[in-house]
């Protein structure tokens, strides 16, 4: 197995007679990596049989080399940040994160040198003082970070990580995940909101009931989904007469005028004939403004494969 | 990939040893502990009997302070296994109340919050977890119990005539193994009810009823029926069984060394596999 790697090599996982996921035959590369489903889906099982806080019932899991079964090994290079509101509500943020330092074998001045990076990684260095408490959402949310990054883990596991941030934060936040898997780490993230993985992923797990239902880069995944016609989204200034001259050249199933912008949804099954035949009527003066594939996002994808939206 | 071979290092310094970064857990819990008000305030109350029997130990040993007094009067400041036994009996009171005042508070925050997720995501066990939130408990009754107990026994041994110590020896070990083994299930008792109980009152009233109430109904089970099993689920019976026998003082009537290791580790088992069950980094569905 990879030790560059997180394998998961037909892993099952069950809750006496409910199942947390099954027959998982996945491999996670560095870099961002998003898993996405429902509640329910198996997101956080998946996470927590990473981060050996759960065991397989059959299979096996290997995390960069190392079985989860060897936590002294394992959590060296692994941070986990729970989706659960965990700080202790009686510590300060810089306790929080420097106790838990503590717990890797750290010594005093390196562990509070290394909490003060996190924390202000995490942007929570005026509040550092303040008991967690007295935190909002958003800043317990970036606690859990801070202690999570403190120990400057190779691995990321973080359950929800973007839940409970304003804009700014997120978008900060979102930053850091890109930067921190930009260097050769692993960041694996969950989330139950499509439009939010779709942005920053490198790529994307997508679970349902237990299943992986696809993973892979989002257009990697979309090209492989055969049934359902590709969509365009095409704006020019002429859409009715393009609409007429792709039914006639192209290998078009529908398409759709939008009123009032401008705009044509196109359908069809052959994705490189039509953009062949879409770039030699471009230079034909419809005046098209734009082109974009409508369905290349995680939503359509969830739609297509599950039957219903996250 | 180029993503392989981009800048991360991992840290390769010196690292705490095992026990060192465990101790990390009961060193939070005890400062926790020692910022209540409340547990300080029974603490210090604790000391009261120890200091009382401080004095009766220095009365007793100036046998010019209560010349002329009868011989009855000389036998009853006899400082022997009664002695330690009634100081243990008194002081094992406090101790109960103590662990119902502050161990509620070790594991329910932690599991109200989800937190255990991220003490197990940390080398840490567990059995680990459990025995560095039980340390800073036994830690605070061991204030209350064996230390005091062992302070009145080199303060006995260094006042009394030579030969006392060789011939009571058994009561300094009697003292300590016995309170141990309180001081233990009081811990466990005090965990468990902190590991299923969310409402810091309920689970300290657990506590105490686990020793008194418990011990309650084993009086009344052996009264009705007539038996003797019902010091099986007498705690206090069971405990004091095992100080009689460990300090050579005669056993109370019905009641073995024999029942009372059964008894007590039945009542561990019991408290250790609740603790169990309850103790998971997640929250399992069944």
């Amino acid at each position: 197995m990879s030790a560059q790697e997180i394998v998961f090599d037909n892993v099952s996982k069950f809750y006496g007679d409910v199942l947390g996921v099954n027959r998982i035959e996945l491999r996670i590369p560095p870099g961002l990596t998003s898993i996405v489903g429902p509640n329910g889906a198996g997101k956080s099982t998946l996470m927590n049989l990473m981060c050996g806080l759960i065991h397989p019932d059959r299979g096996e899991i290997r995390v960069l080399g190392i079985p989860p079964r060897d936590p002294e090994r394992l959590m060296r290079i692994t941070g986990y940040a729970t989706q659960f509101d965990a700080a202790p509500r009686w510590a300060t943020g810089f306790d929080f994160v420097v106790s838990s330092l503590l717990l890797f074998g750290y010594s005093s001045s390196m562990a509070e040198r290394l909490a003060w990076a996190a924390l202000e990684q995490a942007g929570l260095t005026d509040a550092a003082r303040r008991k967690v408490n007295s935190y909002s959402k958003g800043m317990r949310q970036r606690v859990r970070l801070a202690q999570a990054l403190a120990h400057d883990p190779q691995v990321l596991v973080l359950d929800e990580p973007l839940n409970g941030l304003d804009p700014v934060v997120r978008a900060e936040t979102i930053a850091l995940f890109r930067q921190l898997a930009a260097s050769g780490r692993h960041v694996v993230i969950s989330s139950h909101v499509l439009q939010e993985v779709d942005v920053i992923s490198d790529r994307v797990v997508l679970m349902a009931n237990g299943m992986i239902v696809a993973e892979g880069d989002i257009r990697g995944v979309r090209e492989e989904i055969h049934e359902h016609p590709s969509q365009f989204l095409i704006r020019c200034r002429q859409p009715a007469r393009l609409a007429s001259l792709l039914f006639e050249r192209a290998p078009v199933v529908e398409a759709r005028l939008m009123e009032g912008d401008g705009a044509l949804l196109v359908l069809t099954r052959d994705r490189g004939e039509f953009t062949r035949i879409l770039t030699r009527l471009a230079s034909e003066g419809l005046g098209i403004d734009s082109i974009v594939p409508a369905d290349e996002n995680v939503h359509a994808l969830y739609e297509y494969l599950v039957g219903g939206s996250a | 990939m180029a993503v392989y071979k981009r800048g991360y290092q991992r840290y390769t310094g010196p690292r705490a040893g095992h026990l060192e970064r465990l101790l990390v857990l009961p060193r939070e819990a005890w400062r926790r502990l020692s910022s209540q008000r409340i547990v300080t305030a029974l603490l210090a109350l604790s000391c009261v009997w120890p200091l009382l029997c401080a004095l009766f130990i220095y009365i007793s040993n100036h046998t010019e302070l209560w010349a002329g007094l009868d011989r009855g009067f000389s036998r009853m400041l006899a400082v022997d296994s009664t002695f330690f036994l009634t100081f243990m009996k008194v002081q094992s009171v406090f101790s109960v109340l103590l662990a119902a005042l502050a161990g509620p508070g070790m594991i329910s925050p932690d599991l109200g919050n989800q937190g255990l997720a991220l003490y197990f995501s940390r080398p840490i066990s567990r059995l680990e977890y459990t025995l560095a939130k039980m340390a800073a408990l036994v830690w605070l009754l061991s204030l209350a119990t064996w230390i005091p107990g062992l302070v009145l026994f080199v303060m006995q041994a260094s006042m009394a005539e030579a030969g006392w110590l060789a011939a009571n020896w058994r009561l300094c070990a009697g003292l300590v193994l016995g309170f141990w083994v309180w001081v233990a299930l009081a811990s466990l008792v005090a965990l468990a009810s902190s590991a299923w109980v969310k409402w810091r009152l309920i689970a300290g009233a657990v506590v105490l009823g686990f020793f008194f109430v418990l011990s309650g109904i084993g009086v009344l089970v052996n009264a009705v029926f007539r038996v003797e099993w019902g010091d099986l689920i007498n705690p206090l019976r069971a405990a004091y069984g095992v100080w009689c026998a460990v300090m050579g003082a005669e056993m109370p009537a019905g009641l073995s060394l024999g029942t009372s290791l059964i008894s007590l580790a039945l009542m561990a088992a019991v408290l250790s596999l609740a603790l169990e069950r309850r103790l998971r980094p997640v929250e399992v569905v069944s």
